[in-house]
């Protein structure tokens, strides 16, 4: 899972940071001459940090959502408007007057675009999975309609939480949908 | 040297951040214990408890960091005491009016107030219109000093000096001093996000007063309201570093850092990556130009090359098999640069667009900006405010009570921040004043960051008490 992985580095990272400054830190107990070259050191830890970076970078630029399924035709559509503090999901345009929702399924394995717009502040639009795990999400915003385009592999029931602070029952506002 | 009225105006400003500091750490608790179900408080006041929460933390670590540099400054050049006064005037009537907002008025937006929420009033009527205010009191006290500290630096420094751009070429004339240099980089950085945050103010005051007749554009907002909240976050940060580049070598009783062309590169590229970097707060807003999002990710992972590669490799050049006087300062601010590289691994991980996805509004963002914050940029003040405190008595912190100090900071903070990062990989919301039952560790977590702010609450505590007392002493010393 990507969330298990990114805590393993993140840890992993830690670990290699406190295990140089308490080396760094130690070693001034055992005071000689400092650190001979010290320029040429720093040349070459920049350069390193530059590279793995740089990878860094590359690898994970072309994974950003907006890239996501972006050749591909939806297999549906699904129009979502938040208001504090509910979800309306829709396959129709959603009525900014009169809003309304159905209970909405999808496809298992098929492209689906969620065009998700608020009718007054911002919220979160975030999917999380069976096992309680957020899979993906965008913002809400008024004025806007952000697309977020997602293929469901597993069947099931899926929550909808709302991940932007909006209001006083912020930590209430939710929705669900069924991936067939 | 430094006058009697800029030590005690100093004074001031350390007590009232302390002060600040402790109620702020105690609302935080409230709010983890409520998260863990222990309190029950209503989620009106969990709500406006985190507003002030935020807005607190971010206010005094920023006047702290200028506090600081302010009185570092005088070494080099005369500073404004009516400045400084004028801008400790605004910031406690603006504070004053923000907790009132907040504990009276129930204002509740979060710190980041994103537009249009603080003009859906769902709280006291006079609290949105006070809060505009207070803010703009706020930016205009923080303006004056900021420019007014910079309008010094140029009365001594040309502009080319002042940015350092002299030591691209070999041994240049003028020397400018790295405290010189990083001073005004942030000081510009400041100054900018201070101008977006009146610009801001303005937009909000307009539609407030127009009654319908004027609306303004949700994403611009969005952009402006994190172009000032992201940039004051990292400024206050670098502040912090000023000092460290002043007082680091000195407190060790080692010869000052000077400035190199590495040095004064790695800084001027510091202060574009970091006015570009706030992007990345709206990387999940998809209508935003893609073009802005890959700015954002490259501007995040540039930000902090020049930082580590000069800020942390100069630190551990000055340590690495030197002998050091090693006093509760220096390894305040030690601890801090270490809490800081990993506080920007977890930034860093965050500020990936492919990771943010299921990042973004978990807990992994309090988990990364309290991480650096907490044992990073606090502990650059501390420092600081410790070895200002003692400047003027003989007393010092015994050796025995620095290493407490130290351990319980480093153990309180690690389990706190810890519960945090794996809720975020337990992909729990942050921001919510009760957690759903599907999310089944986010109880049980909020209740083990509680116990352990708690034992980091004991060493600010402590320390509290012993800056404040020489703090007071100073203040009511006619010398």
């Amino acid at each position: 899972m990507q969330q298990s992985s990114i805590l393993l580095l993140f840890l992993f990272l830690m670990g290699i940071a406190l295990i140089v400054f308490i080396y760094i830190f130690m070693s001034s107990k055992r005071a000689d001459q400092g650190m001979s070259n010290p320029l040429k050191k720093r040349f070459w830890f920049f350069l390193i940090l530059t590279i793995i970076m740089g990878i860094f970078a590359s690898v994970t630029i072309p994974k950003s959502p907006y890239f996501a399924f972006a050749d591909k035709t939806p297999a549906k559509v699904i129009h979502v408007a938040a208001m504090q503090f509910s979800f309306f999901l829709s396959e129709k345009a959603i009525d900014r007057d009169k809003p309304s929702g159905q209970k909405i399924e999808l496809p298992a394995n098929e492209v689906i675009e969620f065009r998700v717009t608020s009718f007054d502040v911002n919220h979160g639009f975030a999917i999380y999975d069976k096992s309680n795990r957020l899979i993906t999400q965008t913002q809400a915003m008024p004025g806007y309609v952000n697309r977020l385009r997602y293929k469901f592999k597993e069947p099931g029931e899926y929550n909808i939480l709302c991940l932007e602070y909006c209001g006083v029952a912020h930590q209430l506002m939710r929705s669900s949908f069924i991936v067939k | 040297m430094e006058s009697i009225k800029l030590k005690k105006i100093t004074s001031v400003w350390i007590i009232a951040v302390l002060t600040l500091f402790v109620a702020s750490i105690v609302l935080g608790i409230l709010m983890r214990l409520n998260q863990g179900g222990v309190l029950h408080q209503a989620p009106i006041t969990f709500y406006s408890n985190m507003t002030i929460h935020g807005i607190t933390m971010i206010g005094i670590w920023f006047v702290a960091g200028m506090a600081g540099i302010n009185y570092l400054m005088e070494r080099y050049v005369k500073t404004s005491y009516t400045a400084n006064l004028i801008a400790l005037i605004l910031t406690v009537s603006g504070v004053l009016m923000l907790w009132a907002v907040t504990l009276i008025g129930k204002f509740h937006t979060a710190w980041t107030f994103l537009y249009p929420l603080p003009l859906r009033v769902m709280w006291a009527q006079w609290a949105t219109p006070t809060f505009l205010v207070a803010m703009s009191i706020l930016a205009t006290g923080w303006l004056i000093w900021g420019i007014s500290m910079m309008t010094q630096v140029l009365k001594v420094y040309s502009i080319p000096q002042v940015f350092a751009w002299q030591h691209f070429k070999k041994d240049p004339a003028v020397k400018t001093p790295p405290f010189i240099l990083i001073s005004m980089i942030t000081l510009v950085g400041v100054v900018t996000c201070l101008l977006v945050a009146v610009l801001l103010m303005a937009l909000y005051f307009a539609e407030y007063f127009s009654k319908g007749n004027f609306v303004n554009d949700a994403l611009l907002m969005k952009n402006l309201t994190y172009f000032f909240g992201h940039t004051i976050a990292n400024e206050m940060l670098y502040l912090g570093l000023a000092v460290i580049y002043e007082l680091f070598s000195e407190v060790g009783g080692k010869p000052k850092w000077k400035t190199t062309w590495y040095v004064a590169l790695a800084w001027n590229f510091t202060l574009i990556f970091i006015l570009t970097a706030f992007f990345h707060h709206l990387y999940m807003d998809f209508v935003q130009p893609e073009g802005f999002q890959i700015a954002g990710q490259i501007a995040s992972y540039l930000a902090s090359l020049p930082a580590a590669a000069v800020t942390v490799f100069s630190v551990w050049v000055a340590v690495y098999r030197v002998k050091i006087k090693w006093t509760l300062t220096n390894l305040l601010f030690f601890v801090g640069v270490a809490g800081w590289v990993i506080g920007g691994f977890g930034a860093v991980i965050d500020a990936t667009i492919s990771n943010n996805i299921v990042l973004h509004n978990t807990q992994w963002v309090p988990a990364h900006f309290h991480t650096y914050n907490i044992l990073g940029n606090v502990l650059f003040s501390l420092g600081f405010f410790y070895w200002f405190s003692i400047q003027f008595t003989d007393k010092r912190v015994s050796e025995k009570l620095s290493r407490l100090i130290l351990s319980l900071l480093i153990i309180g903070g690690a389990g706190f921040l810890l519960a945090f990062y794996i809720g975020g990989a337990d992909s729990i919301p942050r921001r919510f004043s009760n957690y759903p039952a599907e999310f089944t560790t986010a109880r049980p977590l909020a209740n083990i960051g509680a116990v352990f702010a708690t034992v980091y609450l004991i060493p600010i505590l402590i320390l509290f008490y012993n800056i404040s007392k020489r703090c007071l002493k100073i203040l009511f010393s006619s010398s």
